[in-house]
């Protein structure tokens, strides 16, 4: 019964998205393309290449269950654009927990995405070439767990970056489209980082964003040491969340809304 | 007010605007030096983001496909350039223009004393804020060249500036096309520009080679993404088998744009007997 109002706030989420967002097709054909595109360029960089620690199919697979994944492994939640549009203001007279409102109504957005484009996509992927199956029936498993630990990771990162907005009053928009170009790069996400220069990707494996998304997709593979990469997860579910609720404490008083 | 609108424009006034907008646009940052910078460096991160992983690909393997590393650095820096003369020409939402249709800000233009092509072509122009992808374009560029060993003549320099401005002009015609589907209907095509500038911004830094006939047919002319940076990259460095192709993306910026702008003006007489729904008593959100 307790779950039941966030269950709701879910559901309307999903069902309010086609009239919220009627161009949403077009954005999904954008992603569709994008992954087309760059299975091609894997298959044309990888093809010879015996340097690096992942096979062209495993690179091929990583590729496509990022996408599959997408909403997950780049988390993020409405704040900020209730920011903008006031309605927060809303969202915090409602007898519901503030966290808890924006992580049901970003359930509620991956329930319709999941329908519409992870499902489709992943259908399609005998037609793109990919097999999208894991490594084996533990590399599922032990994806499972990374991905909820990514999940959580990605949540606490946009609570803070979303705290931040607010304790420094900094521009949303600048922020919100450099945070989604940095975190699409640094986290692993759309290039795998064992393709990056060595040293590069291993320094970006110890940083927070590998955790939202290179971490699961690694394991989902079976090329990365699940101890180490589900360890370093929980490690920064450990750091980030006191720290976002600490944020939240001191930054709630000092709020502008720029709507309403 | 229609006297001015149908005199002549002169190119001492387009500069005369240009030279004005270019004042506002730095009185803008110093206003605010701290919100200014945040802007301007932002900017520049996002542009150098969305290059760095086909940068860090090409370090790590040398040669993608037929490019070498110099050459996919030229062609980033390309993609980059031509972006930064998109921002040049096309801030403040010219170059989003279903938001201002959308939004009914597209009457603001319409009541200026000039023709409309003028004020879109001067209103967005804002040079001191667009150096912040200018700048790290050029310096991709030069380094680019710097790793070929390639002959540099005052005629290629002309046609490498051509084929910028002929990207960037296929990018804002792309954008107007999508955009004047606002004309029609407001609220739902109100950032249709974004989608349309996404589709380029995010497939504009890969090389298409290993693309299949259809998928690469449809990516250089029912999306132009390969116009923006690929195809031009691959004349201009001489990869491509005929000198003719250099001149291809010219000639696809010239009927794109009459494409873009015949669509542009229906929709402006469509907008001429219908207004825009922002006035209206329910208001454009209602």
């Amino acid at each position: 019964m307790a779950l039941h109002k966030y269950w709701k706030t879910m559901m309307m989420m999903a069902t309010s998205y086609i009239g919220d967002s009627p161009l949403f097709l077009l954005d999904y054909l954008l992603r569709f393309l994008r992954v087309v595109v760059l299975l091609a360029i894997w298959r044309l960089i990888l093809v010879h290449d015996a340097s690096i620690s992942m096979s062209l199919e495993e690179v091929l697979t990583y590729t496509l269950i990022a996408e599959v994944f997408s909403a997950q492994l780049a988390v993020r939640t409405r704040l900020d654009l209730m920011f903008w549009e006031g309605s927060i203001i809303g969202k915090m007279l409602q007898p519901l927990g503030l966290f808890r409102q924006f992580t049901a109504e970003m359930c509620g957005k991956w329930l319709f995405e999941g329908a519409l484009f992870s499902l489709p996509l992943l259908l399609c992927s005998p037609l793109l070439g990919v097999d999208p199956r894991p490594a084996n029936l533990a590399a599922f498993g032990l994806f499972v767990i990374s991905l909820l630990l990514a999940i959580s990771v990605g949540l606490a990162l946009d609570f803070i970056f979303n705290a931040l907005l607010v304790i420094y009053a900094l521009p949303l928009w600048a922020i919100s489209q450099i945070r989604s170009a940095v975190i699409t790069l640094l986290s692993g996400a759309m290039i795998p980082l064992a393709l990056l220069p060595e040293s590069v990707g291993n320094a970006l494996a110890w940083l927070p964003f590998a955790s939202m998304a290179s971490a699961p997709l690694q394991l989902y593979v079976g090329t990365g040491e699940p101890i180490s990469l589900i360890g370093l997860q929980i490690g920064w579910s450990i750091v980030l969340w006191p720290l976002a609720h600490w944020l939240w404490y001191i930054s709630r008083e000092r709020m502008l809304s720029y709507g309403g | 007010m229609e006297a001015n609108r149908t005199s002549k424009p002169t190119l001492r006034r387009v500069l005369q605007l240009w030279g004005l907008y270019a004042r506002m646009d730095f009185l803008m940052i110093i206003s605010d030096l701290r919100l200014g910078l945040i802007f301007y460096f932002c900017d520049a991160i996002l542009n150098i983001a969305l290059v760095t992983g086909m940068l860090l690909l090409a370090e790590r393997f040398v040669n993608i496909g037929m490019w070498s590393y110099g050459q996919i650095v030229f062609m980033m820096g390309y993609a980059t350039t031509a972006n930064g003369i998109v921002n040049l020409f096309g801030s403040y939402n010219v170059g989003f223009i279903s938001r201002r249709i959308g939004r009914g800000q597209f009457d603001h233009s319409l009541v200026q004393p000039l023709p409309i092509w003028l004020v879109l072509l001067s209103e967005g122009f804002m040079p001191f804020s667009s150096s912040a992808i200018f700048i790290p374009g050029i310096a991709l560029l030069i380094w680019g060249l710097s790793q070929m060993t390639m002959t540099i003549t005052f005629g290629w320099v002309v046609l490498l500036l051509v084929n910028l401005m002929a990207s960037a002009a296929i990018t804002l015609a792309f954008s107007f096309l999508w955009g004047s589907l606002a004309f029609w209907a407001p609220r739902s095509a109100e950032e249709v520009s974004t989608s349309a500038m996404n589709f380029l911004t995010q497939l504009k830094v890969f090389p298409l080679d290993g693309l299949g006939p259809i998928l690469l047919t449809s990516l250089m002319t029912v999306i132009p993404v390969g116009f923006v940076a690929w195809f031009p990259s691959r004349a201009l460095l001489g990869l491509e088998e005929s000198s003719l192709g250099l001149w291809v993306t010219p000639l696809v910026a010239i009927v794109l744009s009459a494409l873009a702008g015949f669509v542009f003006i229906k929709g402006m007489q469509h907008y001429g007997r219908t207004g825009s729904q922002h006035y209206r008593g329910f208001g454009h959100r209602g």
